[in-house]
């Protein structure tokens, strides 16, 4: 075939580009309670013999078909008011919260494990979170980060038997590509989440009650809101019925708030008793397509021959009727070879492109990796 | 931790060939994929929501259904980087998007096998031939063609006629024949369900007429011809089409009568019996017994293959010598409570030269420590470049305790 090598200008010819894709997300709430099973025990939740996270599925765990969509679990800051050594599961509680702060947020100065706080600067060591729950979104859904300002969870307010009455809306809408949210910390990126009624203006810590972590797909969210009111946050009657009462129906039992399913609960009891109240979940996630684009040129006076047998027949030009019609050839590829001669890739023109000695062509050749 | 490096023993690349056997049945218009059933999900009656016999590429979209659960779809802002979807055609793309548009695609992107019936393979569309000069003046180019697909595929029979001159277009083997003039059913069968290539031998397409294998067809010579097998007719032998194994085609040229049974086997066609050119009728192409007729019931197929996958591993073997490999920089290593530094200033910084190994050598005695022996457990191996940087880890499933005297060879395995 052709030969004819053109050498490529690395300064001119070349040149690097980044392209995001992106994806939008939608988990509703019947996907996460409700859909395969009776809840809490539905099929497409998987608790473990170890209690510290809950698994969810986008369909029963045991089909080939069944993607990891998340996992939940909970922590607790030692200097909680709710880290008595008698509660339940207290020791793994404690220890949740420590792996999380140490893997996003690492440590102080004085070689502390940092603690969430519902506002961008960790060091103030204000507006702490101590009792949270960790939603750890897969890296499948996730991809290579959740796109800034996307983000929004909502969460039923009601009573527990008809949770989603009314509800709560949490987003980083204060986040954007360029600023409303911290950087410098191990987890990467993270920006709070605000109550979506709350304005922009008033956007402060008491509308706050989470954080979301863009790279590392992690949410947290502060217990308090689900606290009752007096306790700061919104929601009462968090959990009742088979969540607190082994035997008891879903929707019967008494309302019990978050800090006393925290305290009291096991992680896996708590956490169906949140999954209980999602309603929705949406964010877009990014993928970076880096590229190198290669500018072809074909000036005037070149690549207007064919080394293609076909090109010529009994010794003539099959594409000239006479000797001095000008030379004309079809582009239908191009190869890129490296500096040894040896092709390395083939562009493909979708149609053959006319080249003579009246026009200059110069083909963009990109390369996606 | 220490860095040493791989000898030249010590890293092998290997390639894992593997086979996995491909089934698909067709009939009446579906097409059914190594034997399974269209699934239906609690939401959506499609739990894939692909066609049956398609593959669901990353399987991202399960049971889900519009107003319920909405379904996931990709976009793409427009900007100077001019990346699109296919969807959005250029034209489209550069006049109806400006830049900051969103262009959206969609889930899920499904993959699936094919069948495309070429009455007369080398026809072109008429009325419109291109008045582009020739060799011969007043000629023209000719038009587009009806099947490009057959035209995209001349290169390539023509070159695998190394193997067997049934893959040459035009040949005057035999009785003589040209492939631009005989009726032919392509079969295309994508990668993701072939990997690397269909493995020679182990193509088998069997006709069925109301449930009774009439006709078959296999590689048996590894040559890429399909050989009419199984039968006591007097077409039993002959070649009645070829395959492309690293391309995934199957052009099927034979059309001599399978058995006598006169069925409705193309659109718009009349009744014919069973030739190898229908093989495949209902593949995605759109023949059913609504679109042919009644009597294209009795007709099925059956593709079978075996899928070769090469996998690259790199096997590495990572030594431990007797006498190297006993020290930890893990913190814990060392006895707790000791000064790291012995001297700092604005000019010095000197750490202890003397901190002590904490001795976790286990004794079989109460209350008696044994004598201290350098040791240290190993838990994981690092994997780095030849600039230092880590490109990889391996975790052991439990660590191993190794002592001054002992010598240890990890076998890591990669596969890429």
């Amino acid at each position: 075939m052709a030969k004819s090598y053109q050498p490529l200008n690395v300064n001119t010819d070349v040149t690097t580009t980044r392209t995001l894709l992106h994806e939008v997300i939608p988990l509703t709430g019947t996907i996460i309670s409700g859909t395969y099973g009776v809840f809490p025990d539905e099929e497409n939740i998987k608790n473990y013999t170890h209690g510290q996270f809950q698994s969810v599925y986008d369909y029963p765990y045991l089909s080939s078909s069944a993607n990891h969509i998340f996992d939940l679990t909970l922590g607790i800051q030692s200097g909680s008011s709710l880290s008595a050594s008698t509660n339940t599961q207290m020791a793994k509680k404690a220890n949740m919260y420590n792996e999380y702060a140490q893997l996003l947020l690492g440590y102080d100065k004085a070689q502390n494990i940092e603690a969430f706080e519902s506002d961008v600067n960790v060091a103030d060591d204000d507006n702490q979170m101590q009792d949270c729950f960790f939603i750890s979104l897969s890296r499948l859904l996730t991809k290579d980060q959740i796109k800034k300002g996307t983000f929004s969870i909502e969460l039923g307010q009601g009573a527990f038997d008809n949770a989603h009455l009314s509800t709560i809306t949490l987003t980083d809408t204060g986040s954007s590509e360029t600023a409303g949210f911290a950087l410098g910390r191990p987890g990467g990126d993270y920006a709070v989440l605000y109550d979506s009624t709350a304005s922009l203006s008033t956007q402060i810590p008491t509308s706050s009650y989470g954080v979301i972590f863009y790279q590392a797909g992690v949410v947290v969210l502060s217990s308090s809101v689900f606290n009752t009111a007096s306790g700061g946050g919104v929601i009462t009657d968090f959990a009742s019925g088979a969540i607190t009462q082994t035997g008891a129906a879903p929707d019967t039992g008494p309302g019990r708030d978050a800090s006393y399913m925290i305290a009291t609960s096991s992680i896996s009891g708590t956490c169906d008793a949140l999954r209980h109240r999602i309603k929705n979940i949406s964010f877009n996630n990014s993928t970076e397509i880096n590229s190198t684009i290669y500018f072809c040129r074909m000036p005037v006076n070149q690549f207007n021959y064919s080394s293609n047998p076909t090109y010529t027949n009994a010794s003539k030009i099959v594409v000239k009727n006479v000797a001095s019609d000008l030379p004309v050839s079809y582009v239908t590829t191009i190869g890129l070879y490296n500096a040894s001669n040896e092709l390395l890739a083939t562009a493909k023109l979708s149609e053959p492109l006319r080249k003579d000695p009246t026009n200059e062509l110069t083909l963009r050749v990109r390369l996606d990796y | 931790m220490s860095l040493r490096k791989f000898g030249p023993n010590d890293i092998l690349l290997n390639t894992l060939r593997t086979y996995s056997a491909v089934e698909y049945l067709i009939y009446d218009g579906k097409v059914y994929y190594n034997h399974s059933p269209n699934q239906s999900g609690t939401v959506s009656d499609n739990l894939l929501s692909v066609t049956g016999g398609a593959l669901s590429l990353y399987e991202y979209n399960i049971d889900r259904k519009d107003g319920v659960n909405p379904y996931i779809y990709p976009y793409i802002t427009k900007d100077s980087a001019r990346s699109s979807f296919r969807t959005a055609g250029r034209t489209t793309y550069y006049n109806e998007f400006a830049y900051g548009d969103m262009i959206t695609g969609s889930y899920p992107l499904e993959g699936r096998i094919d069948r495309e019936y070429m009455t007369h393979p080398g026809a072109r569309q008429t009325g419109s031939d291109v008045g582009l000069p020739v060799s011969s003046p007043g000629s023209t180019f000719a038009a587009a063609p009806i099947y490009p697909h057959f035209y995209a595929l001349k290169n390539k029979l023509n070159y695998y006629t190394y193997l067997s001159e049934h893959y040459r277009v035009s040949s005057s083997f035999g009785g003589g024949w040209d492939k631009s003039n005989q009726a032919i059913s392509l079969i295309s069968v994508p990668a993701i369900m072939f990997g690397s290539k269909l493995k020679e031998g182990s193509i088998s397409l069997k006709w069925y007429v109301s449930g009774t294998l009439k006709g078959e067809l296999r590689d048996s010579k590894e040559n890429g011809e399909l050989i009419e097998v199984n039968r006591t007719g007097s077409n039993t032998g002959e070649v009645a089409g070829v395959v492309l194994y690293n391309e995934g085609f199957l052009l099927l040229t034979g059309s001599w009568a399978i058995c006598d049974s006169p069925m409705e086997l193309e659109i718009g066609a009349a009744a014919d019996d069973p030739r190898w050119i229908h093989f495949g009728a209902g593949a995605y192409d759109g023949t059913t017994t609504a679109t042919a007729g009644p009597t294209f019931a009795s007709a099925a197929f059956g593709i079978s293959f075996q899928a070769q996958s090469d996998t690259q591993a790199y096997t590495m073997f990572a030594n431990a010598h007797r006498g190297k490999a006993n020290y930890s920089n893990n913190p814990t290593y060392l006895q707790s409570g000791q000064t790291k530094l012995k001297r700092t200033s604005s000019m010095v910084y000197e750490e202890n030269p003397s901190l002590k190994i904490k001795n976790f050598v286990s004794s079989s005695l109460l209350d008696y420590n044994a004598p201290f022996k350098r040791q240290t457990i190993i838990s994981r191996i690092a994997l780095y470049d030849k600039d230092k940087n880590l490109i990889g880890i391996a975790t052991m499933a439990n660590p191993i305790l190794k002592d001054e005297d002992q010598d240890y060879t990890f076998k890591i395995k990669l596969d890429i």
